[in-house]
């Protein structure tokens, strides 16, 4: 998979190339807006992450143009700017999605997970993991055999945790995305935090070997014990 | 024109007032002279119908036919009388001598009456008509008289209006620039103390000379809007220091942490630790940052309000079970209350933040196993929610502090929390874009109760809330 990154800020256009090559992908780093233009117009890619705020050519306007030129490659564009007409505005350009700076990390990669599998099958309807099975039909969790009983929000928060096992779920994902939160400002970290106390209570207390994990700064993961 | 509407207000005023009474003068003196000049007219006409009836008695004819003007007293004959008699048929009989073989016109049509005319050399005359038959044969008699002594009168009067009234424009103008010049001073020198007020002297104000009249009303305006500027301006200067003190606190721990995390070596679980708590504070920043946005298009009016009908027990349980589990770790129990049919219109989302921000408040402040109370209902047309907590209570001297911006009774421990010092700042603006107030309400128990108001929307009567929507 290919991405094209097209930010002018060097320690932000590092930190993006090293974290999506850490996920497999072959990163494209442009500095300008035209010379972002000019790689994606001359190159193919699966995905390009554009800033909007570029010197020259701002993003937006090389994403109207590739647009106009019908390029269909998908685009996450990243900006400061969060108020919802500016957004609108981004939308209308073209993007696919936007990420509104400063991000955490693993949003970021979720959302390019989720652009480049856009429009293919969805998960599968059950998630498993170190002998802890989910039932996305049925509804219902048992890890070694033992069946474990989940309030609504507590299996909406296992099941976000399991599709993406192995990678860290920030605080503004979960509340985002299992929360339905959809102003940042509203204060419900310390929610979260309760909720994935009780999670880990009810899946991991009796049990050696832990599956879920606080990443310090970051949120939280779901992963194997390493032994 | 343009021109003239620039000028000073004085200069307006003034030219106001003398034009007005220069048209009014004109129009008054025009009246009285047409008025003068009638007076004079029928003065006239009516000793000319005395004269001709006069005349007609000396009206004679004489052995040759010709008809003949009886001599009369000379006294009474004063400027010559100018007579023609006309026969039936329209030739003339008789015309005076005065007349110098001048002619009073064409030969009468059968009409008796008086009539203005002028004479070949332009003498104006009145002249007067009249059937009239001496012995048995019908003539004209037609009478003249000069109107040149009623015209003279009628010009010396106008003369004298018109001498007399550019002087009393003049008269006029020049009062009223002075006086227009007296009432306007006050302003002059409020526009000259306007001038010096800055923002880094926004505490003078305006002097008033009488606070009765237009000019007072206007000072005091002014000052009331001096006295608002000042208010926001300190505000503003306040909020820029504390935000300032609110960034630099997770600055300086970012930076003290990375600093000393270089200085000693450790393994990668140190290091892993050591970003891990850097990031949390990057967090706070973020978390901070967004409210302060959230503040300032909130202040600047840009968020703009998806109005609908909420039912407002509906939203406080929602908000209430959102924080839920948070009074359920302290063991806490929280309540909520109320009538179900109150209902308010605005924006879920906004009203929601407004009410989670309260509860969560009320959550962190209660002590554990204390009790929380939310319940609805309405009160004077107003739908109230009240979020009671049992905290210790909010000093008398805070209370009129809490709603402002990073405001705290307990800087450290709501820091702790994760609190931006906003929350109450946000609720407030939440529920004032929608017409509504928060009132805090501390008695002597312990615990508060913040008492929101908003006007309740009814169905039947389809009222919706005055569109109060900024806050500035």
């Amino acid at each position: 998979m290919r991405i094209l990154v097209v930010e002018d800020e060097p320690k932000v256009a590092k930190a993006l190339q090293e974290g999506l090559e850490a996920e497999n992908y072959e990163v494209t780093l442009a500095q300008t807006g035209e010379d972002g233009f000019f790689l994606a117009s001359s190159q193919a890619f699966d995905l390009i992450v554009l800033d909007w705020m570029l010197p020259g050519r701002d993003g937006l306007e090389v994403l109207s143009t590739l647009r106009k030129r019908g390029m269909q490659t998908p685009v996450l564009v990243l900006t400061a700017k969060d108020a919802i007409e500016e957004r609108v505005s981004g939308l209308d350009a073209g993007a696919d999605d936007y990420l509104v700076k400063p991000f955490a990390f693993p949003e970021l990669t979720a959302r390019v997970r989720a652009l480049l599998r856009r429009g293919k099958a969805e998960a599968a309807p059950s998630q498993r993991i170190d002998g802890l099975e989910m039932d996305l039909v049925a509804r219902t969790v048992t890890r070694d055999g033992h069946r474990i009983d989940l309030t609504t929000r507590e299996f909406e928060l296992l099941e976000f945790l399991l599709r993406n096992k192995g990678r860290v779920v920030s605080r503004e994902m979960l509340a985002r995305d299992v929360w339905k939160e959809s102003e940042r400002a509203t204060p419900i970290d310390n929610v979260i935090d309760v909720h994935v106390a009780r999670l880990r209570r009810k899946i991991d207390d009796q049990f050696e070997r832990k599956l879920v994990h606080t990443v310090r700064g970051v949120g939280f993961t779901v992963r194997e014990a390493e032994d | 024109m343009s021109g003239l509407f620039r000028k000073s207000i004085r200069t307006r005023l003034t030219l106001l007032y003398v034009s007005l009474l220069t048209a009014a003068l004109l129009l008054y003196g025009a009246g009285t002279s047409a008025f003068f000049l009638r007076n004079l007219r029928e003065q006239v006409d009516e000793t000319l119908s005395q004269d001709v009836e006069t005349v007609e008695t000396l009206l004679s004819v004489g052995p040759d036919g010709r008809v003949r003007v009886q001599a009369q007293d000379t006294d009474e004959d004063e400027g010559g009388r100018l007579l023609e008699v006309w026969s039936q048929d329209g030739s003339l009989l008789y015309r005076s001598p005065e007349l110098w073989g001048r002619i009073l016109g064409a030969a009468p049509d059968g009409h008796e009456g008086i009539q203005g005319a002028r004479l070949a050399d332009g003498t104006r005359v009145r002249i007067v008509n009249r059937m009239h038959r001496i012995g048995t044969r019908p003539v004209v008699v037609r009478l003249a008289v000069s109107e040149e002594r009623l015209w003279q009168e009628f010009w010396e009067m106008v003369s004298v209006l018109s001498i007399g009234l550019p002087v009393a424009v003049a008269l006029v103008g020049l009062t009223g620039y002075a006086v227009a010049r007296r009432a306007l001073r006050p302003l002059d020198s409020m526009a000259r103390r306007a001038e010096q007020i800055t923002a880094e002297r926004l505490s003078e104000r305006l002097n008033i000379e009488n606070p009765g009249d237009e000019l007072g009303h206007l000072g005091r305006v002014i000052n009331e809007t001096l006295a608002r500027l000042e208010r926001s301006f300190e505000q503003l200067r306040r909020f820029t220091a504390d935000a300032s003190h609110e960034l630099r606190t997770p600055l300086t721990a970012i930076r003290s942490v990375g600093e000393v995390a270089l200085q000693r070596s450790g393994d990668v679980n140190y290091y892993r630790d050591i970003v891990g708590s850097m990031l949390e504070e990057v967090n706070r920043l973020t978390r901070l940052v967004d409210s302060l946005l959230t503040m300032s298009r909130a202040d600047a009016g840009r968020i703009p309000l998806q109005r609908a009908e909420v039912p407002v027990l509906d939203l406080a349980k929602e908000s209430a079970g959102l924080l839920e589990v948070l009074a359920e770790e302290k063991n806490q129990k929280l309540t909520v209350e109320g009538d179900p049919m109150v209902a308010v219109r605005g924006d879920r989302v906004i009203l929601r933040q407004a009410l989670v921000n309260l509860i969560d408040n009320a959550v962190k402040y209660s002590p554990s196993r204390g009790n929380i109370f939310v319940r609805v209902g309405s009160n004077d047309g107003d739908a109230v929610v009240e979020v009671q907590d049992s905290g210790p209570g909010i000093p008398p001297e805070h209370r009129s502090k809490v709603f402002e911006r990073f405001y705290r009774l307990d800087k450290a421990r709501s820091r702790e929390d994760g609190g931006t010092g906003l929350g109450l700042s946000i609720a407030e603006w939440a529920v004032g874009a929608h017409g509504g107030r928060i009132e805090l309400d501390c008695g002597t128990e312990p615990g508060c109760i913040f008492r929101i108001r908003l006007p309740k929307f009814t169905t039947e009567e389809n009222t919706i809330p005055p569109e109060q929507s900024r806050k500035t």
